[in-house]
């Protein structure tokens, strides 16, 4: 430490300025809450305390627990069979076992209702059959996790597959002379070299999980995510629910704790066949009972995940087509859309930017910084909009009695804060994927660029970024797709002019018309589905 | 002349320990080095101080004179003029022969360009991309790359470890060769002692950060104290003929 102190005037340049000032920027949500939690509890927070924290502990709970092992079990089943095996229409069904991610959770939590709820249209068609059933009760927490494991699952599924498919087949050789069945392989080989997958994607289904809004709220289930909103809007104890918040923060570093934990030190890293033995990867041709038993199991989180909810919406977009049609549902998506394109656009510039400045600074310990400012991802969205408005507040205030000025219509209201608080919940998701292909990419290509006499923003654009296009790209249209799935974010910071598609289904669903609901929703669908073939297309493209 | 000179040089990177530790030598100006020393002896971070990709924690470089780096001061790597050929050879893989090679010059592209490919025989390649080249062709348009900008040093890192056996020997010969043709001032790490034989005027014995060692190639044999050269010399004993070869060019 000594030594750099030593060296600050010698290695202090610009971009260890810049990287601090960007991370600090895009890191006030968090400081926000952290300083919140010194002011003191709400008035309300002992009627919470006593009447609801227990439920929303309990609730979380049992839903990550729940949907955990639900995930676990359709995405690594499902990726095994992907990833071992060949059957007729594969590439339609690898696509399809994807779908899931296109509709959000909560319209699916609306259409089963629809589906199997009061006069629900399978309920109708088993009368049709002579079965008289009322109706399935899916608006508890069970039918919760039901929900909400078929539509993430697709985050187990596809860590989980891209690692089983890089399995050379001398491991199962070399397991088969050792006189390994073919059981004792798959729990004892394949799912603990698959964990680091298995492990990430349930993480990222957990932090869906804890960030619901929508659908937990639709169902009447407590769990923290209503809970903040319910304090911060029908209690208007903006503290409490800071306190709240501070809570499932704490929660969500258990679980990252937990994570950690679980990876260990144990290196999952498998030699890959190199170009003259990549045909040692061999897949088996399924045929006969097996092949219906395990197109079975492939096609029960299509079915529940994607195509039954995408059939009721369908009938139920039959029967609103004519009310709700119309030019305000075009301008709607156009807003959506210009919304998720722009803030992605900014999301993936300013992550390269912590990415790049953190690599041009030379006082490593100030990239921490970029790491904080990249926890929105694990920071529910509730918390971060929560977050944005206690310094929006504090913002106000402050020059309100400072200075007298009048600034709330900059801080409130404004497309502006929504599009930051965005960024905050987004980077991660943009940064991860990019700073995992420039470590791919390795030092020596831009160092060589250097040493070729090119400065950093130069090698930037004649390097990394043609060898970048494809992360780049894909990092761009994930984030894409998040912004326009997000909900609780949305709500509490959109300007009251301003409305996305998927806030107009869940205003719909929310004024029980849920049927009404289904021509945004549909929409959205159309255009994140519309964004996944782009990419797919553009990304084959590209190879 | 010395071309490089080294004073004092230490890094150490999270741990403490020192990677490199005080070291000092100078190499004079036209000869082609080769500092020997086993994995972990320090010698990659060595080559990374002098071409600038790390910051030393003290000590003084110079290149021909000019003052590189020191406590107060460091040289961008850009102002340098140093080339440095990497290990995995690190060929920009979404550009052709001819465009790696150019890359770096502003004027005379094709005129140098051309006159390049000829001395690293290549002449017929200029639009393959490096996937299409084997080890040895990527080795030579790296080197090619480098020597585009006339540099004043020429660093080489590990340059025979990703060879086959067979093609080492060769390749050895035509990088001596195509170096001695240029006179260019080179430096290479290896950890393999035949190299250092085969192509290098002097060597620098290096290890665990210390340079413990240096001395002309004919003075190799000359009173040796240390015993972990007295180990590599019973390896080398083995190994005569090859060593006489060596030997013979000096």
């Amino acid at each position: 430490m000594f030594l750099k102190i030593k060296h600050f005037k010698r290695d202090f340049n610009k971009w260890t300025l810049l990287i601090v000032a960007l991370s600090l920027f895009l890191s006030i949500p968090i400081f926000s809450i952290l300083i919140s939690l010194f002011s003191g509890n709400g008035e309300m927070w002992e009627h919470i305390t006593s009447y609801f924290l227990f439920d929303y502990i309990k609730n979380s709970a049992i839903l990550i627990f729940g949907t955990g092992l639900l995930t676990f079990t359709i995405g690594t089943s499902s990726a095994w069979i992907v990833a071992k095996y060949t059957f007729k229409y594969k590439k339609v069904i690898e696509w399809l076992l994807f779908m899931p991610l296109a509709i959000p959770s909560y319209i699916v939590a609306y259409t089963y209702v629809g589906l199997i709820g009061n006069g629900g249209t399978f309920i109708e068609i088993l009368r049709d059959f002579g079965l008289s059933i009322n109706r399935i009760e899916m608006m508890n927490i069970y039918g919760l996790i039901w929900v909400l494991s078929f539509s993430l699952y697709p985050y187990v599924y596809a860590g989980t597959r891209t690692i089983f498919q890089s399995y050379p087949s001398q491991l199962k050789h070399t397991a088969s002379l050792l006189g390994v069945s073919n059981k004792k392989y798959f729990f004892s080989v394949a799912l603990p070299l698959a964990s680091p997958g298995i492990i990430g994607g349930m993480f990222l289904v957990f932090m869906e999980v804890l960030n619901d809004y929508g659908a937990a709220k639709y169902y009447g289930v407590n769990t923290f995510t209503t809970g903040i909103f319910r304090t911060w809007t029908a209690l208007e104890d903006l503290q409490s629910s800071i306190y709240l918040s501070a809570i499932l923060v704490v929660l969500v570093f258990i679980l990252i704790l937990i994570v950690k934990w679980l990876r260990g030190r144990r290196s999952y890293n498998l030699k890959q066949p190199n170009a003259i033995h990549k045909n040692e990867i061999k897949r088996t041709k399924l045929s006969g009972l097996k092949r219906i038993l395990y197109l079975g199991i492939l096609l029960v989180p299509i079915l529940f995940g994607f195509i039954l909810p995408l059939i009721q919406l369908v009938i139920w977009g039959i029967q609103t087509f004519d009310s709700m049609f119309n030019y305000d549902l075009i301008i709607l998506g156009l807003e959506s859309l210009s919304l998720g394109l722009s803030t992605a656009l900014l999301v993936v510039f300013l992550a390269c930017l912590l990415i790049y400045l953190s690599k041009w600074n030379y006082f490593k310990q100030f990239n921490v910084f970029s790491k904080i400012a990249t926890l929105g991802y694990v920071i529910p969205g509730a918390i971060i909009g929560v977050g944005i408005i206690r310094t929006s507040k504090s913002l106000t205030d402050l020059f309100s009695f400072q200075f007298n000025l009048e600034i709330g219509h900059l801080v409130y209201n404004s497309i502006l804060v929504l599009i930051y608080a965005y960024l905050f919940r987004f980077i991660a998701v943009a940064y991860n994927s990019i700073e995992g292909n420039t470590l791919k990419l390795g030092k020596n290509l831009s160092e060589s660029s250097y040493l070729l006499g090119y400065g950093k923003i130069k090698t930037f654009f004649k390097i990394d970024f043609p060898l970048l296009k494809n992360a780049l790209l894909s990092s761009f249209v994930l984030v894409l797709i998040d912004v326009m799935k997000e909900l609780p974010l949305t709500l509490i910071l959109k300007p009251y002019n301003l409305s996305t598609l998927a806030v107009r289904a869940y205003e719909y669903a929310e004024d029980e018309r849920v049927a009404e609901a289904a021509l945004p929703a549909l929409f959205l669908i159309f255009l994140i589905g519309t964004m996944i073939t782009l990419l797919n297309y553009k990304l084959k493209e590209n190879k | 002349m010395k071309i490089l000179e080294i004073e004092n040089l230490s890094k150490s990177f999270e741990s403490k320990f020192e990677v490199v530790s005080d070291c000092t030598f100078n190499i004079q100006a036209g000869n082609i080095c080769a500092i020997v020393g086993e994995s972990g002896s320090g010698k990659t971070t060595l080559f990374r101080l002098i071409a600038g990709l790390e910051r030393p924690d003290k000590g003084t470089i110079r290149i021909n004179g000019t003052l590189m780096s020191s406590d107060k001061f460091i040289r961008d790597i850009k102002d340098r003029n140093v080339g440095l050929v990497f290990q995995d050879f690190s060929l920009f893989p979404h550009l052709t022969v001819k465009e790696n090679i150019e890359f770096g010059l502003n004027k005379n592209k094709d005129e140098k360009v051309e006159k390049l490919l000829e001395i690293i025989k290549m002449e017929n390649f200029p639009n393959r991309y490096p996937n299409e080249l084997s080890g040895g062709q990527q080795q030579r348009v790296s080197l090619a790359r480098s020597l585009a900008m006339d540099p004043e040093l020429l660093l080489l890192d590990e340059p025979f470890s990703s060879l086959d056996t067979q093609l080492k020997s060769k390749i050895r010969q035509e990088l001596r060769d195509i170096i001695k043709k240029i006179g260019i001032s080179s430096v290479f790490i290896t950890h393999d002692i035949i190299d250092a034989l085969e192509i290098a005027d002097e060597i620098i014995f290096m290890d665990n950060g210390k340079i413990i060692r240096q001395c002309l190639i004919e003075d190799v044999f000359k009173e040796i104290k240390d015993e972990k050269i007295q180990n590599n010399m019973v390896e080398l004993k083995k190994n005569a003929e090859l060593i006489l070869n060596a030997l013979k060019k000096n």
